[in-house]
Parts: structure tokens; sequence; C-alpha cells
């Protein structure tokens, strides 16, 4: 899957403040088409959907984590290889860990820079892109 | 408060006879009987209601209630505190920029001066007073700042309070403060799964990440 400016991306996060910040960074990395969703329980039934290139999500969310949402993503066939970056307050080593294991392609901490979020995608889709050319 | 209290008609009769025959001492020794059967009733209707009571309060304690005062309610606190200085740190950034942008607005509109045609200063000039109107728009937006900043520290005096009086109520149901012990594990493990949030009470801050490279170097161990 490579990365294009055109691509579809989810950006889910309880507060609506973040999901802007968010946007407006990625616009400013010149992707442009967005959708949004307020939890991991809205945002599922959309990723279901199989419209999403990309999908950055928050871990604290009230009805569905974005932890879960990722292993949600993960156990579908479909959906499994759906690039997957959380953003997120969550700090513990054995949170870090939790997500690594339930297979997130990138994980940053609030608060965040630019660079910071332009360096994470730049390097998954670098690995997305190597796993692809491997098959 | 009612209670069923025997009282034999015999004593009532005894006690009529009593009064009826002007024997006061008599009378008087028949009606303290009487008395202190009332109210050795109500005393052990009383003590039950306080031996439930203090069983209650026991249930109560012995649960949410004690770990709660213990430990969650002190780092409210240290929360509040951390909400008051990271919005004040953010509203500082945010002036600064905005402050920069102004001066850049400025020296753009000095540049354009005579570096282009009558028209194009006019069109330019425009943008530039539209874009001073918007930065001060921001500004003004930060005064919030103060107002939640005075709403927090009313918060924090309630929650002190709110803590002193679960302490003595604690102390006052005969519960060792000090022998309270820390949550289980489990719990905490749960928690952080569902997601607790920035670590900002000292407390909270051990076994987690400091910056973004932290993160990169745990997650480059593993290949990610």
């Amino acid at each position: 899957m490579q990365m294009n400016r055109d691509m579809n991306i989810l950006v889910v996060d309880d507060f609506s403040t973040m999901r802007r910040i968010v946007k407006n960074l990625l616009k400013e990395l010149g992707f442009h088409k967005f959708d949004e969703a307020d939890d991991g329980a809205t945002a599922w039934p959309m990723v279901q959907t199989g419209k999403y290139d990309f999908i950055v999500s928050d871990w604290n969310m009230p009805d569905m984590t974005g932890l879960d949402l990722l292993k949600h993503v993960r156990a579908d066939a479909n959906l499994q290889n759906t690039p997957f970056l959380l953003i997120t307050a969550e700090a513990k080593r054995s949170q870090i860990l939790e997500a690594a294991q339930a297979g997130v392609d990138g994980y940053i901490v609030k608060p965040f820079t630019a660079a910071t979020l332009n360096a994470k995608i730049h390097k998954i889709f670098e690995r997305v892109a190597e796993r692809d050319a491997a098959k | 408060m009612t209670c069923s209290t025997q009282i034999d008609i015999e004593v009532v009769q005894a006690l009529l006879t009593a009064l009826q025959d002007d024997n006061q001492a008599q009378a008087a020794e028949l009606l303290d009987n009487l008395t202190q059967l009332r109210e050795s009733e109500l005393y052990q209707h009383l003590s039950g209601l306080t031996h439930n009571l203090h069983d209650t309060l026991d249930e109560l304690v012995d649960n949410e209630l004690l770990l709660q005062t213990k430990h969650d309610i002190p780092d409210v606190a240290e929360r509040l505190e951390y909400v008051l200085s990271s919005t004040e740190e953010g509203c500082a950034k945010t002036l600064a920029s905005t402050e920069k942008a102004m001066d850049l607005s400025e020296s753009i509109g000095d540049l354009v001066q005579g570096a282009v045609d009558e028209a194009k200063q006019q069109q330019i000039q425009g943008l530039l007073s539209e874009l001073n109107t918007e930065l001060t728009n921001v500004l003004l937006a930060q005064s919030f700042q103060d107002l939640t900043g005075q709403v927090l520290n009313r918060v924090a005096l309630t929650i002190s309070s709110l803590e002193q009086s679960l302490i003595q109520l604690i102390s006052e149901s005969k519960h060792d403060f000090d022998a309270i012990p820390d949550r289980e594990e489990g719990e905490q493990k749960t928690a952080e799964m569902k997601g607790i949030g920035p670590n900002v009470t000292k407390k909270s801050k051990q076994d987690s990440v400091d910056s973004q490279s932290d993160v990169d170097d745990l997650l480059g161990e593993l290949g990610i």
C-alpha cells in the first residue's frame, strides 16, 4: 500500500479539538481526504466499509478504546493490514508494549510535534512498502 | 419511634390503686419501674440502630471508599494543578505565536509599500487588515484561561474539604487510615487497557516514558 496524498484517512478521537489539530497537520503534509469519528465504537462500522487506507486514533475513548479498535482491525481478514497509528497520552511502558503486541504501526505520545507526525507517517508507509515488496 | 414495651395491666392497676390510696411512695416506685422498663427498651433499640449504622459504615468503607480516599482523592489536587499549569503554558505559547504573527503581518505591510502598484497595495493591505483581526481574535480567545483557572481553584478547595471529611468519617468508623492497602495490581492493569490519560502525578509517572524518543527506543527494540 503506497502512501499517496489521495488516501482516505480516518481520524478518531473523542476530543474534537484534537481531531481538528490532527486534520490540520495532515493537511499541511498534503493530505486532503479525511473522515472523523469520536469513539472506537463509531469508528468501527466506518472502518468495516473498507474505505480507509490509514487510521489515526487516540487510545482513551469512552465506548471503545483505540487499542480495542486496533485489535478489531487486526482480527478482520479484510482489514488486518490497514496501517494504524496511535496518537495518545497513554505513556506507560506496559501500554506501549501492549499496543506493539496488538500490531500497531506507530505510536505517538501527546503532546507531539508536526515533525514527529510527519516522520512517523513516512516510516509507517516505508515499512508497508517494504512488506508489500517482499510478498 | 415506637417500641413494643410489654406493660402489664396489673402494674398499671397497682399504680392506679396507689394513687387512689394517696400512697405517693408506692406510686413513685411503680412509675419508676415502668419508666426503667421503657428506657431499657429504648436503649436496646438505639443500640440496635447504632450497631446497624456501624455495620453499614464498615461495609461502605471496607470497599471503594477507603481506597478512593487514600489513593484517588489526593491525586485530584495534583491533577488540577497540572490542568492549571498546562493551560497557562498553552495560552502563553499561543500568545507568543500570535504576537510574532502580528509583527510579521506588519513587516509584510511595510514591504509592499512602494513595491507594488496602488491597486495591489490596497488589496494586500485589506488582506493584512483581515489577518490582524483574526490574530486579535486568537489573542482574545486566550482569556478563557483566566476564567477556567478561577473555577478550578474553587474546585480544588471543594475537593480538599471533601477529602478532610472523608478522612474524618473513616477514623470515626474506627479504621486505621495508614493500614489501607494499595490498589490491586490487576485493577491497575485493567485501568491501563481502558486508558488512564496523561501521567501527571508523581505516582503515575513511574513506569512511564518521558518523551517520544523514549517511545521510539522502546518500539525500536521490537522492530517497530
